[in-house]
């Protein structure tokens, strides 16, 4: 596609207002989420509960974002403590 | 209205793109004939490319599935068309006719490079069910990396429109007014290879109705155990506890005629055998439990396959699993009455579970093609012992778990023999013979 036409885009972007807008709340929280976290991972690895303590986020939800943030390549598993592998933000994020 | 545009013409027509529909594709392909495989979903391959390793051979799945995902994709003869929904599939003078929908992808494929630069800087974060949901995507995205073919999609329910994928892609490829798209196949004959799906993980309400924590499915397990899982790694989804303690519990969705499916799903019994004993090897200190009401391991090889996970230490207890609740520490809390011994009711409890569901049909053909379905639900075959291929239209016939639930071997047995009912069929009319 080319550059979109400007008007075009306008009415598309009313006819999925409804997503677009449910888009905007979730990238939201999304971002705050993922800012928590990297925080929490920048200087020193940490397992999954000790992040979901410190930011006081759900431990199942951190442990999502930091599947797809290693996915996404942003973060790396570094060795174990106990029974739980320890997460680091990569060199790249 | 949309007007049905284009039309094409095939010898053979499959409905479905698993392994199924991928081995009779190909079968016809060898033998010269042209063959449109239909898919519902964006990538070929089916439940097969989603396993982690096969049973009774442990094969790698990928490695097996993706040459012959590879091989449909590359034969002359064969045109893939994924991401398809069929309308209707009639038969009106001699020919049947697939009226057929193109969802959009709101990606142009001439121009997907399959590059993933609007994936990476796309901002939105969805939950990505090719890995259990333990993990994700974005909303525009391949589905997984030997997803055939290579492109991307647009989930339109998640996306902001900011624009950001058509910026950074470099074949100017995003489309965010693409329309669904009308087309016809014509064919002489047809292969209906619709798969299955697992019954619904909250169904019953006394394993928890899918609200309890580390409680997975079947297919979930897969994916934590394939080479390029969520994880890459057993963890548990709840905290990332390597689990000390697994347990499987059988006939979670089968043979329960409160959930409306009385009979056995044929595979679950071996599944769990080769889950447990691939848990053993990636975590060989865990204790994995397997409670059944009885193994069904009917296959060449797999009473041995059997055998060799009891010596390996994995516990079978005779059992049904009564209720399912969450226990201290985020474990999960079994309640189960024994079926041997005195057959008391004990409590136990473990980090994992995964509730080995039953198989339903993937697809109803009520509306959309004259074929009837059995008591199962699934398609009905007019003569299951001599020609188990043969449904209730001429010309049409049935291969893999779309008949019934059934492993890799029978599958790809069936989808040589539903291919060869095909081939007869073709020469047969072309013979002048048909009626
Ligand atoms: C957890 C688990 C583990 C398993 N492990 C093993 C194992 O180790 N070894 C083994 O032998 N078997 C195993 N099986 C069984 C195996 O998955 C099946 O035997 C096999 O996948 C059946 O292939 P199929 O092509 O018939 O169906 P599917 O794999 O379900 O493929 C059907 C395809 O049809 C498509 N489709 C459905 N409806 C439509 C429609 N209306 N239009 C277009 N396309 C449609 C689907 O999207 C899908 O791509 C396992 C099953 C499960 C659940
Ligand atoms: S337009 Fe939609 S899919 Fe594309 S980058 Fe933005 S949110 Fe993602
Ligand atoms: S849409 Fe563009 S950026 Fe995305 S994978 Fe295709 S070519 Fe790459």
């Amino acid at each position: 596609m080319g550059k979109p036409d400007k008007e075009a885009m306008k009415a598309l972007r009313q006819q999925r207002k409804a997503y677009i807008d449910r888009a905007k709340q979730e990238i939201k929280k999304q971002r705050k989420l993922i800012k928590a976290i990297k925080g929490q991972i920048r200087e020193e690895a940490k397992t999954v509960p000790r992040i979901a303590a410190a930011t006081k986020l759900p431990s199942d939800q951190v442990l999502l974002f930091i599947a797809a943030m290693r996915k996404y390549g942003q973060v790396i598993e570094v060795d174990k403590d106990g029974d739980y592998f320890t997460y680091k933000l990569s060199a790249e994020a | 209205m949309m007007k049905e545009t284009h039309s094409f013409q095939y010898d053979a027509l499959v409905i479905g793109g698993g392994i199924a529909g991928l081995q009779s594709a190909l079968d016809l392909a060898d033998q010269g004939f042209k063959v449109a495989v239909v898919e519902k979903d964006a990538t070929i391959g089916g439940t097969m490319i989603r396993l982690s390793k096969v049973f009774p051979t442990l094969d790698c799945a990928s490695c097996i599935t993706t040459p012959k995902m590879a091989a449909a994709s590359h034969n002359d003869n064969i045109d893939l068309f994924t991401y398809c929904q069929v309308n209707s599939l009639t038969r009106s003078d001699g020919t049947l006719k697939a009226s057929i929908t193109q969802k959009p992808r709101y990606v142009d494929p001439d121009k997907c490079i399959g590059c993933r630069q609007c994936e990476y800087q796309c901002p939105v974060y969805v939950k990505d069910e090719e890995q259990g949901g333990f993990s994700l995507r974005k909303a525009v995205y391949i589905p997984f990396s030997n997803a055939i073919p290579q492109l991307a999609l647009i989930d339109v329910q998640h996306c902001s429109l900011c624009g950001m994928c058509a910026k950074v892609c470099p074949t100017e490829a995003i489309d965010y007014f693409q329309q669904p798209e009308q087309f016809v196949i014509e064919a002489k004959t047809a292969i209906l290879a619709t798969g299955f799906k697992l019954t619904p993980i909250d169904q019953k309400k006394e394993y928890g109705a899918g609200q309890v924590a580390n409680v997975i499915s079947s297919l979930q397990m897969e994916r934590l155990l394939a080479p390029h899982g969520p994880y890459q790694r057993v963890i548990r989804p709840s905290d990332g506890k390597e689990p000390d303690s697994i347990a499987y519990v059988q006939c979670a969705g089968s043979r329960d005629l409160s959930l409306g499916v009385p009979y056995c799903s044929r595979v679950c019994c071996m599944y769990a055998i080769k889950q447990a004993m691939l848990l053993s090897g990636a975590l060989p200190l865990a204790d994995i439990t397997i409670y059944y009401m009885d193994i069904r391991a009917f296959g060449k090889g797999y009473e041995q396959f059997f055998q060799n996970a009891k010596a390996m230490g994995i516990e079978f207890v005779k059992a049904k699993v009564g209720k399912i609740e969450q226990g201290e520490n985020q474990n999960v809390l079994l309640r189960i009455e024994e079926q041997e011994g005195d057959g008391r009711v004990v409590r136990r409890e473990h980090d994992l579970v995964v509730l080995s569901l039953g198989m339903v049909p993937d697809w109803n053909p009520a509306g959309i093609c004259p074929v009837t379905t059995d008591t199962d639900a699934f398609i009905k075959c007019v003569q299951p012992k001599l020609a188990p291929t043969l449904t209730e239209m001429e010309g049409v016939f049935v291969a893999g778990v779309a008949a019934g639930p059934k492993d890799i071997v029978d599958t790809i047995a069936e989808a040589g023999a539903a291919a060869m009912e095909a081939s007869n069929y073709l020469n047969t009319l072309s013979s002048g013979q048909a009626a």
